[in-house]
């Protein structure tokens, strides 16, 4: 394989087990063409995985230069090992400048482990990429989420980071992209030592939450559990499904399959209500992508606010009583 | 996850992390900067690991060592760790650890984790504070271990472990040997709080402070001072406005919306 020369960006596409590549996988070509636009040179696209190729062929046509693919049998569920083995070896070929990975449950595993093995630096799940003097700046919250940070690796060839999912626009297909090249598969047994036996789909849960076209997301505002009826009250005006923030479910009010955020479900409804929700960045990365989302909290400096399209600040306890009242009414 | 019960006992090191309160982070209104109050507290997720450590001991037999890196302060959080059920404790002693990067952290911790030669080595799945999840995978990646990481269930029967996981895709269910390290989150347990017995045996318990065996070369990140985003678009935001009224004007704006 000839070296795409100085400047080259290596992005990673992932596909999902319905075998469409991920949304995030997108975004990270829309970060990645910025990149390489600033530095100059190719994007070049890595897809891994087992019967990837139509999904490859539309990352390919989402505006990357190159294509390569790693389809193989022994990388179907994204092993850590495997994965960090074809990444590695790819870096070694592509010599990339800058090498941007989706911040999946997978990336979020290789990635760091691929730094580690090549002794280069790596950001974690960022949401938003520059280049500066000829250098990746990689845009981090830290603490919870209320700040950010802007992490930069001068003296690391390449520059790593991985990107949190809903961070940056999709990017659309273009034309009908480059000619697929396949990628050696090149595994030891070591690569091996972790096997997927099965994967079952997410157990829908009794409220539905992906499919509900609205959700009331509850947070630790409620003060104790017996007050979420106040939440499941407007939810049903509402035909609304219910949601939780890890606050509560940790705090055992709700249960597990009701959190939204990092760790818990994402949803994109078209009305996301949330109640008592601080907007804690783990927490609104599960519902960001919702059309439109209303705040009830009583704090006005409340995070949540930031990325309200309608916001009151009060007192929950008055407002979702007078507004399950009110849409009772009409309803009626 | 129902466990077997066969198999030898386990040397199972579990990574503890000392962190700020989140939920006490105020910013400067002034500078815009964050300040960190409160209490140091165990990082969330490594209270799963903790628990998921003890749990593993009770049912296989064998030892629970708990291992922190940084200031001397940290010492609490491996005190914590003693109280809850684990056996011993080791701190390695690291004053700007905050300077380092995850790659010289895990480097310093892999020195002290190999000469343990666990079977299990159970971390965080991310830290509270600076949340880069990157020290457990690059853990694995110096000790040469497999990675399993978000996991919802563990079982080991003789060599095999098999893991229940939390990913995109739904709940997977994956197999190894031992040795490997897990990353613990949320769902993994219920972990227990310290009994007054665990905290008074703690203190006779052995906490080792140790310095890094090799001096750590950092330097492949460096962040940049922390700020606070700039607020985005937003839209209509009601203060001061009675609750009545209030419900009022949003239902009128999710009618003009067409949401309802
Ligand atoms: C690694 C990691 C992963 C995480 N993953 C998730 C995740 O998947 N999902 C998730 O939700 N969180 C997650 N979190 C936790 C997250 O950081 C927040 O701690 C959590 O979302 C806060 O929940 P909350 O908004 O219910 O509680 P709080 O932050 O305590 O907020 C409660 C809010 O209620 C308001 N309030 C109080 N009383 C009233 C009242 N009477 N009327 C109106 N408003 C009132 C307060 O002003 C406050 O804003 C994660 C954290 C970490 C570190
Ligand atoms: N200084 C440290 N000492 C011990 N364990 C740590 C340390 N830093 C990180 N860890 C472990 O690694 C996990 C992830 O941390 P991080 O990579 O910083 O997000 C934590 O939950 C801990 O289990």
């Amino acid at each position: 394989m000839t070296d795409t020369g100085a400047g080259a960006v290596l992005v990673v596409g992932e596909v999902g087990a319905d075998g469409a590549a991920r949304p995030v996988s997108f975004e990270v070509l829309t970060a990645g063409r910025r990149v390489a636009n600033a530095l100059g040179g190719p994007l070049v696209a890595l897809v891994m995985g087992v019967g990837v190729g139509e999904a490859a062929r539309s990352l390919g046509a989402a505006g990357a230069d190159r294509l390569l693919v790693a389809d193989d049998a022994r990388l179907a569920g994204l092993t850590t090992e495997a994965a960090s083995a074809v990444l590695a070896h790819t870096i070694r070929e592509v010599a990339p400048a800058v090498v941007l990975v989706p911040g999946t449950t997978a990336g979020r595993d290789y990635a760091p482990r691929v730094a580690a093995r090549l002794g280069v630096g790596v950001a974690a799940d960022c949401v938003d990429v520059a280049i500066e003097e000829g250098e990746l700046v990689a845009v981090r919250p830290i603490l919870g989420g209320r700040v950010q940070t802007a992490v930069r690796m001068p003296g690391s060839r390449p520059q790593m980071a991985t990107i949190r999912p809903a961070s940056f626009e999709a990017a659309e297909a273009t034309g009908a992209g480059p000619e697929p090249e396949p990628i050696a598969v090149d595994l030891a047994p070591n690569d091996l030592r972790v096997t997927v036996r099965e994967t079952t789909a997410k157990e829908a849960g009794p409220t539905n939450l992906e499919d509900a076209w609205a959700v009331v997301g509850g947070g630790r505002g409620l003060k104790e559990p017996d007050n979420f009826k106040l939440v499941e009250e407007l939810a049903e005006v509402l035909d609304a499904a219910v949601g939780a923030t890890r606050a509560v479910v940790d705090a055992g009010w709700r249960p597990h399959h009701e959190q939204i955020g990092q760790t818990g479900r994402t949803v994109a409804p078209r009305l996301y209500v949330a109640v008592g929700v601080s907007g804690a960045i783990q927490h609104n990365v599960g519902m960001q992508g919702s059309d439109y989302i209303v705040a009830i909290n009583r704090d006005p400096d409340a995070p949540i606010f930031k990325i309200a399209s309608f916001g009151i600040v009060g007192d929950l306890f008055e407002i979702v009583p007078a507004l399950t009242a009110e849409l009772r009414a009409a309803r009626s | 996850m129902a466990g077997g019960q066969t198999g030898r006992p386990l040397t199972i090191v579990v990574l503890v992390k000392q962190v700020p309160d989140m939920n006490a982070v105020k910013i400067d209104r002034a500078t815009g900067k964050p300040v960190l109050g409160g209490q140091s507290i165990v990082s969330s997720y490594d209270a799963y690991a903790i628990e998921e450590a003890l749990r593993l001991k009770e049912r296989h037999g064998g030892e629970v060592v708990a291992v922190a890196a940084g200031p001397p302060t940290v010492k609490d959080a491996l005190t914590r760790a003693l109280a809850l059920g684990a056996d011993r404790a080791i701190q390695i002693d690291v004053p700007g650890i905050n300077d380092l990067d995850t790659l010289a952290v895990a480097g310093l911790l892999a020195d002290q984790v190999r000469a343990l030669a666990p079977d299990l080595v159970l971390v965080g799945q991310t830290s509270d504070d600076y949340e880069t999840g990157q020290i457990g995978p690059q853990l694995a990646e110096l000790l040469d271990l497999p990675l399993v990481s978000s996991v919802m269930g563990v079982a080991v029967e003789g060599e095999r472990l098999t893991l229940r996981r939390d990913v995109e895709d739904g709940q997977q269910t994956v197999e190894t040997n031992l040795p490997a390290l897990l990353l613990a989150i949320t769902g993994l347990n219920d972990p227990r709080l310290p009994s007054l017995k665990g905290i008074m045996a703690a203190k006779r318990k052995p906490l080792e402070r140790v310095a890094p065996q090799s001096a750590p070369a950092g330097g492949r990140t460096v962040w940049g001072e922390p700020y606070v985003p700039e607020r985005g678009v937003t839209g209509t935001i009601l203060q001061d406005v009675s609750a009545a009224e209030a419900a009022k004007q949003l239902v009128a704006w999710l009618r003009e919306q067409k949401l309802i």
